[in-house]
This record gives structure tokens, C-alpha cells and sequence, in this order.
């Protein structure tokens, strides 16, 4: 797993942005930025070369879902391993994320060690 | 006031002149009824218009669903939601201090280390020092070593806990989001309800949004799930999300 990869951390709430970025640095992960929610983070996406995207569901604007399907759509970020951390807890909704190509999906409240795992079994996958 | 169907024409009353210097009193009395009659029909019809209005409107105001629903299930809802609230910060609370708690100690510990080693240690930089005293520094120095390599690790644990007690506040904000929803749809309800004795045409209006979509849908955000274990269309936890993704063959 590249360390140095481009990561962009998606949620409304900038303390949770905050966890998301505190717990990538302590992975070993510095190149991250933050968008706080899709319609701001799809522009930063199409402009600029990221490797992973972390995003919340529940949003303002864009939700995560319809960034989710965005990204799939474009041929340019189809490829972008995408991780869900979201406190939508519904059996409808992560079969709908499944269904619309999220490779991890992670439930709020989670852990340190939950989000270590998800990020380990992504790239494991990837490579 | 010609042009209104129900009062007397100017035809009718030449007519009632022509009948009565034709003598034909009866035909005349006749057409005065017909007149009067017509007269209270429009009257009663309106009266009978103004009945059922006010009663539709009170019918409305007691059984309008929407408001029964906020009543039964939306305000109570909003309370376990406010409860919830309350138990999560508390729950924050406790684990952020629980984790400086346990921090202190080991902060005062290493204080107390290096206070120890710190009066030969200056003697040894001032290159003042006798074998012995040198050979019981390196042990104090070994030991605050030891130490600090023992209780680093720990701080960083209980810093990284300190910081995932804070996504606390992302989870009640979404909750305290949905109240202050629920209180503008109340706010909204009820100047429609006052409308309800307005117009037809706003009562219309009123019935219209009192028809809103239901937002339990399948795929719609829903926040966080403050009763998971009294619902089985949510997951329980992490486990759960892994076992059904694993289940679609992830």
C-alpha cells in the first residue's frame, strides 16, 4: 500500500473529517484533503489525481451515495477504490452501496482498528 | 341587482301589472310565490354551502393525519432522539476524561523519573562525577528509558481514544438536525391548520403537504439509528455490515 497516495476524506461535519484525517496520518497516510460533501468533492476529484475517497452518506448537497454513482460513471474516476463511513445503518442502503460499486463500507460509531482492517482488505484486493 | 337569476325582473313585474288589471288575482299571487320562493332557495343552498364547509374544516382539524402522526409517533420520536443526545456527550464525556485520567499518571510518572535521575545527571555534564555515582546514573537513566518506551505506546492509545470520543458530535448533529426538522414541519402544520378556517383554496394547499412523502423509504438518508436493537431493517454493528457485504460476495 502506497502511503504517499492522494486520499480525499468527504463528510459534512469537519470533527469527523478531522478523526478520519487524525487516523489516516497515524496509518502512515499525509496526502489528504477534505471536501464536505459531494458536490464539492466530485470537481477535486475530476481536477485532481486522488487515489481513494472516504466519504460519508448523509450529506447536504450531494450525498454520498450520488457521489459514489458520479464516480462510477466517470470513465476517468471509475477505477477509485471508494470507502463508506456512514451512520446509515440500513440493510436497503449498504446492499444499494454494494450495488452501486463501494468497496468497503464502515458504520459509525466505528474504530481505529475497524477502519485499519477495511483500508488493509481494500488495497490487499486492489493489488 | 337585475342581472341576479332569483330576484324579481322587470318582465315578471309587467307581468304581475298585466295579470292583476286582467283581474286574474290567483295566477298573480302565483308568480309573487314562484319570485319569493326562488329567492329562498338561493338562501338556503348558501346556508347549506357555509354547513358543510364548517363541517369539513372541523372534520379537518380533528383527524388531519399528518398532525395525529407528528403527535403520535414524530414528538416522541424527537424526545428518545434529544435523550439519545444526551447519553452519547454524556458517554463522550466520560471517555475523553476516563482517557486524560489515565494519562496523568503516566505524565507524572516520567516527571518523577527524570526529578530522580536529573541531580547526578547535571554533575555528570559538569564533569563532576565519582565511578559509583556514574554507575547508578546509567541504571536511573536505563530506567527512565525503560519507562518512557513503556508508557508512550500507552499515551498514544489513550490520545487516539480522546480523539474518537469526539465523533460524538457528528453523530448528535445529524440527530439534533432531524429535530429542528421536525420542529419547522410542527411550525408549518400548524399555520396551515390556522388556514384550514381560511379559504378553500389553502386548505387545498394544506392538504397537499400534509400528504408528504414517508421518509423511512428504502436508500433515503436517515441519520443515525437511535433503536437499532428495536428494528430489523438496520444493522446491529460493524459485524453485521461485514457479514451482509460478505453474503453479496464481497
Amino acid at each position: 500500500m502506497d502511503k504517499n497516495m492522494k486520499i480525499l476524506v468527504v463528510d459534512d461535519f469537519s470533527t469527523m473529517r478531522r478523526i478520519i484525517k487524525n487516523l489516516l496520518r497515524d496509518l502512515g497516510f499525509t496526502n489528504i484533503q477534505e471536501a464536505d460533501d459531494g458536490n464539492t468533492a466530485l470537481p477535486m476529484l475530476q481536477n485532481g489525481d486522488f487515489d481513494f475517497v472516504v466519504t460519508d452518506w448523509n450529506m447536504p448537497g450531494m450525498q454520498g451515495i450520488d457521489l459514489l454513482k458520479e464516480i462510477r460513471k466517470d470513465d476517468n474516476l471509475a477505477h477509485l477504490p471508494i470507502l463508506m463511513v456512514t451512520a446509515e445503518a440500513k440493510r436497503e442502503q449498504i446492499i444499494m452501496a454494494a450495488q452501486a460499486g463501494v468497496n468497503g463500507y464502515i458504520v459509525k460509531p466505528f474504530t481505529a482498528v475497524t477502519l485499519k482492517e477495511k483500508l488493509d482488505k481494500i488495497f490487499e484486493r486492489i493489488s | 341587482m337585475s342581472d341576479n337569476a332569483h330576484d324579481l325582473s322587470l318582465e315578471q313585474a309587467k307581468e304581475l301589472v298585466a295579470l292583476l288589471e286582467d283581474g286574474k288575482q290567483q295566477q298573480a299571487n302565483q308568480l309573487l310565490e314562484d319570485v319569493y320562493n326562488r329567492r329562498n332557495d338561493k338562501l338556503f343552498t348558501s346556508v347549506g354551502q357555509l354547513t358543510r364547509d364548517l363541517h369539513d374544516a372541523l372534520q379537518d382539524f380533528q383527524v388531519d393525519p399528518r398532525i395525529v402522526q407528528m403527535m403520535e409517533d414524530d414528538l416522541p420520536d424527537a424526545q428518545n432522539r434529544l435523550l439519545y443526545v444526551i447519553e452519547k456527550t454524556e458517554d463522550a464525556a466520560n471517555r475523553t476524561m476516563d482517557a486524560v485520567e489515565a494519562c496523568l499518571p503516566l505524565a507524572d510518572d516520567m516527571q518523577q523519573r527524570v526529578e530522580k535521575v536529573m541531580p547526578a545527571w547535571n554533575r555528570l555534564m559538569s564533569n563532576d562525577i565519582e565511578l559509583n555515582e556514574f554507575k547508578s546514573l546509567c541504571h536511573q537513566v536505563d530506567d527512565v528509558l525503560k519507562g518512557c518506551g513503556e508508557n508512550m505506546p500507552q499515551v498514544h492509545g489513550l490520545m487516539t481514544e480522546v480523539l474518537m470520543a469526539q465523533d460524538f458530535q457528528d453523530i448528535t448533529g445529524q440527530v439534533i438536525r432531524r429535530v429542528i426538522q421536525l420542529v419547522e414541519d410542527v411550525e408549518k402544520n400548524l399555520i396551515e391548520l390556522l388556514k384550514i378556517f381560511g379559504k378553500e383554496e389553502e386548505r387545498r394547499n394544506a392538504e397537499k403537504a400534509a400528504s408528504a412523502p414517508d421518509e423511512k423509504e428504502a436508500g433515503v438518508a436517515e441519520g443515525p439509528i437511535i433503536d437499532a436493537d428495536q428494528r430489523n431493517d438496520v444493522v446491529g454493528g460493524q459485524d453485521e455490515v461485514d457479514d451482509l457485504l460478505s453474503s453479496l460476495g464481497f
